[in-house]
C-alpha cells in the first residue's frame, strides 16, 4: 500500500473510532493494534506491550501522579480558603475586587498544583458563594474561576507539560521556566479585563459595603495566608529551576509539603486522605492510560512511515514557516474543543515538533504556545474540563448556557496571550535562557 | 450473572482502593531519597528504580478501577447525545477495539512476563532486583482491565435485549 493512502486511512479511522465514545486511550490503543495487526500480523503486536513497559518504568512520567495527588491534597487542605479571606479584606472594597482576588488566588494555586481541576473546583467551592451574595453577575464571577483555574496547566508546575517535555524530548524545567511569563501575562490580562469592564460598569462586581470592609491590622494579620504557599512555591519550584531536584523529586517533596500544609490547618485526617488517594488513582489513571493508548497510536506514525511524508509534504509547501505555526495553533484550537488535551498531546506532538524543529523554530518555545493554546481548550464547548467541574458547582440558576457565555471574553485574552507570545518569543524563552543551563 | 457482574465491579474497585495508597508509598519512598542524597550524604540505589517500578503497577493496576468508576474520558460530542439504547449499540461495536487493545497487551504482555519469569530474570542495574514481578503487573491488570470491559459489554447486550423484549 502507499504511504499516502496508509497516512489518510490511520486518521480516518482513529478519528472514526473516536466519535463513536470509546475512551481515547481504548481508541488510539486499540486502532493501533489492528493497523500493527493488519500490516504486519499478530507476531508485530509485541510493540504495543513493548511500548507500555516504556511507559510503566518511567521515572519522569512518575511526576504526574504525585502532582496529581499533591493539587488533591491542596485542593481539600484550607490553603485556599485562608488566601481568599485575604483577597476580600484587602481588595474586596475595589470594584471588581473578588473576582480579581479569585484571579489571583488562582495564580498562586497554579504555581503550587499542576492540574486545572484542583483551582477550579476549590476557587468554585469558595468564591463563587462569595461572590455571588455580594451581587457579582454570574458572568463575572463563573467566568472569572473557570478561566483562573485553567491557569493551573500554564504556571508551572504542569502535569501536561510533563507530558509534552517526554514526547518532545525536551528539558521538563525549560518548560516549566518558560510557562511562567506567558502565565503572569495571561493572569494580568484577566485582571486588567474585570478591572476595567467593573469600573465602567459596577454592576457587574459591585464593591462591598463600607462597613464590612476589614481595617489595616486584620489585613495584616490575613497576610499569613500566603506563607505556606509561598514556601510551598520556593521549594518545588526553586528545586527544580536549581537543578538540584529532577521534576519527580520535587512533586514527591511537594507531595509531602502539601500534607503538612493540611495538617496545620487541622484538616488532615483519614477521610481527606483516602478521598485524595481514590481520586487521585482516578485521575492519574486518565492521564496515564491516555499516553499508553496515544504511545501505542504514536509508534504507528514512524512505523508506516506518515511522520516522513507528512513532514515531507508541509517542506513542500511553498508558505512562510510563521503561516505553518498558525496553521498548527488553528488545528489544536480546533481539536480543544472536542478533546481532552492530554489526547491531542499524544496524537500532534509527534508529527509537530520535528516540523517545528525542520523549520529551525524553538521546541521550548513551542512547547509553551501549545501550552497556551491548551488553556483554551480546558474552557471551550463542547468538551471542556473546566466547563464541566463548574456545572458540577454552580447553584441551580445558573444554566450551562451561562456557563458558556461567561467564559467568552476570557477565551478572547487566552487567544491575545497566544497571539502575543508568538510575535514576542523572548516572553516565553527569556527565563528558560537566564535559569537553566 | 447478575451475581457476576457484581463480582467484578467488587473486585476492580478494591484493587482500585488498595492500588490507591502506592502514592502515599511513593511520595515517602522518593522523599527519604531527597534527603538521603543531600542531607545525609548517601544516595540510594533503589529508589529510583523502584518507584518507577511502583508507577508503572500503580497505573496499570489502577485501569479496571478507573473504568468502573467512568474516568477515562471520551469524545462525546456526538455519543453524549445518543439515547442509552443507541449508545449500547455502538458500545457492543467499539468493544472488539477495546478487545483488540487488551487482547495484545495480554498476550504479549504474558509472553514477555513468563520468559522473564522462566529465566529469573534481573534488572541488570546496580541494585538488580528481579524484574518479572513487575512484568507480570501488565497482563494482570490489563486483565482485571478487560474484566470491567466485559462487564459493561454484558450490561450493553442486556439494555439492548430488555428493550426488545
Amino acid at each position: 500500500m502507499h504511504i499516502e493512502l496508509i497516512t489518510i486511512i490511520l486518521f480516518a479511522f482513529l478519528i472514526l473510532i473516536l466519535i463513536t465514545g470509546l475512551p481515547l486511550a481504548f481508541g488510539m490503543g486499540g486502532v493501533a493494534a489492528l493497523i500493527v495487526l493488519i500490516l504486519q500480523g499478530p507476531k508485530a503486536l509485541s510493540i504495543l506491550s513493548g511500548v507500555t513497559y516504556g511507559v510503566m518504568d518511567n521515572f519522569i512520567l512518575t511526576a504526574i501522579p504525585l502532582f496529581i495527588f499533591m493539587g488533591l491534597i491542596l485542593q481539600h487542605s484550607g490553603v485556599a480558603d485562608d488566601a481568599y479571606e485575604m483577597m476580600y479584606k484587602w481588595i474586596g472594597g475595589i470594584k471588581g475586587g473578588l473576582a480579581i482576588g479569585t484571579v489571583i488566588v488562582c495564580t498562586i494555586f497554579a504555581a503550587c498544583t499542576g492540574i486545572s481541576g484542583a483551582a477550579t473546583v476549590t476557587m468554585g467551592v469558595i468564591a463563587l458563594p462569595a461572590m455571588l451574595k455580594y451581587n457579582y453577575h454570574k458572568s463575572i464571577a463563573v467566568g472569572c474561576i473557570s478561566a483562573g483555574g485553567a491557569l493551573g496547566i500554564l504556571i508551572p508546575p504542569s502535569v501536561l507539560m510533563i507530558v509534552y517535555g517526554v514526547f518532545s524530548g525536551e528539558s521538563i524545567g525549560k518548560l516549566y521556566a518558560g510557562g511562567v511569563f506567558p502565565g503572569l501575562l495571561l493572569a494580568g490580562l484577566f485582571i486588567i479585563y474585570i478591572a476595567i469592564r467593573c469600573y465602567f460598569q459596577p454592576q457587574l462586581g459591585p464593591p462591598i459595603p463600607v462597613k464590612e470592609r476589614a481595617n489595616w491590622r486584620e489585613k495584616f494579620i490575613s497576610l499569613r495566608a500566603v506563607i505556606l504557599p509561598i514556601v510551598l512555591i520556593i521549594i518545588v519550584l526553586g528545586t527544580i529551576f536549581n537543578g538540584v531536584c529532577t521534576p519527580t523529586e520535587a512533586a514527591a517533596i511537594g507531595c509531602a509539603g502539601s500534607l503538612i500544609c493540611a495538617a496545620i490547618h487541622r484538616k488532615l485526617n483519614w477521610k481527606l486522605l483516602k478521598n485524595a488517594c481514590y481520586e487521585g488513582l482516578r485521575l492519574s489513571c486518565m492521564v496515564v492510560w491516555i499516553i499508553i493508548g496515544g504511545s501505542c497510536f504514536a509508534s504507528l506514525y514512524t512505523y508506516v512511515g506518515a511522520l516522513e511524508f507528512i513532514k515531507g509534504l508541509v517542506a513542500a509547501l511553498p508558505i512562510s514557516p510563521y503561516l505553518i505555526i498558525a496553521g498548527m495553533q488553528v488545528s489544536l484550537f480546533i481539536l480543544g474543543c472536542l478533546m481532552d488535551p492530554g489526547g491531542i498531546v499524544m496524537i500532534t506532538i509527534p508529527i509537530f515538533v520535528p516540523i517545528i524543529k525542520m523549520l529551525g523554530f524553538d521546541p521550548v518555545w513551542f512547547g509553551v504556545l501549545f501550552i497556551v493554546n491548551m488553556e483554551m481548550a480546558y474552557l471551550t464547548p463542547p468538551f471542556g474540563f473546566n466547563l464541566f467541574y463548574m456545572k458540577a458547582i454552580v447553584p441551580k440558576n445558573i444554566t450551562m448556557m451561562d456557563i458558556y457565555k461567561s467564559i467568552v471574553p476570557f477565551v478572547c485574552l487566552q487567544a491575545c496571550c497566544l497571539i502575543i507570545c508568538i510575535l514576542f518569543p523572548k516572553i516565553i524563552l527569556w527565563l528558560p535562557q537566564i535559569l537553566i543551563k | 450473572m447478575n451475581s457476576l457482574l457484581f463480582l467484578i465491579d467488587e473486585i476492580s474497585k478494591w484493587t482500585g482502593r488498595v492500588v490507591s495508597f502506592l502514592i502515599v508509598i511513593l511520595t515517602f519512598l522518593i522523599c527519604y531519597e531527597v534527603i538521603a542524597r543531600y542531607l545525609l550524604n548517601r544516595p540510594t540505589i533503589w529508589v529510583h528504580e523502584s518507584s518507577s517500578m511502583l508507577f508503572g503497577a500503580y497505573i496499570i493496576l489502577g485501569g479496571a478501577y478507573t473504568l468502573y468508576m467512568g474516568g477515562h474520558v471520551n469524545m462525546d460530542v456526538v455519543y453524549g447525545r445518543l439515547l442509552p439504547k443507541k449508545k449500547a449499540l455502538i458500545d457492543v461495536f467499539t468493544f472488539w477495539i477495546f478487545l483488540l487493545f487488551c487482547g495484545s497487551l495480554i498476550w504479549m504482555g504474558g509472553d514477555s512476563a513468563w520468559r522473564s519469569l522462566k529465566n529469573f530474570e534481573h534488572s541488570g542495574s546496580l541494585w538488580n532486583p528481579p524484574i518479572y514481578p513487575f512484568k507480570l503487573v501488565l497482563p494482570l491488570g490489563v486483565f482485571l482491565l478487560f474484566l470491567q470491559g466485559l462487564a459493561k459489554f454484558i450490561r450493553d447486550l442486556m439494555v439492548i435485549f430488555k428493550e426488545r423484549l
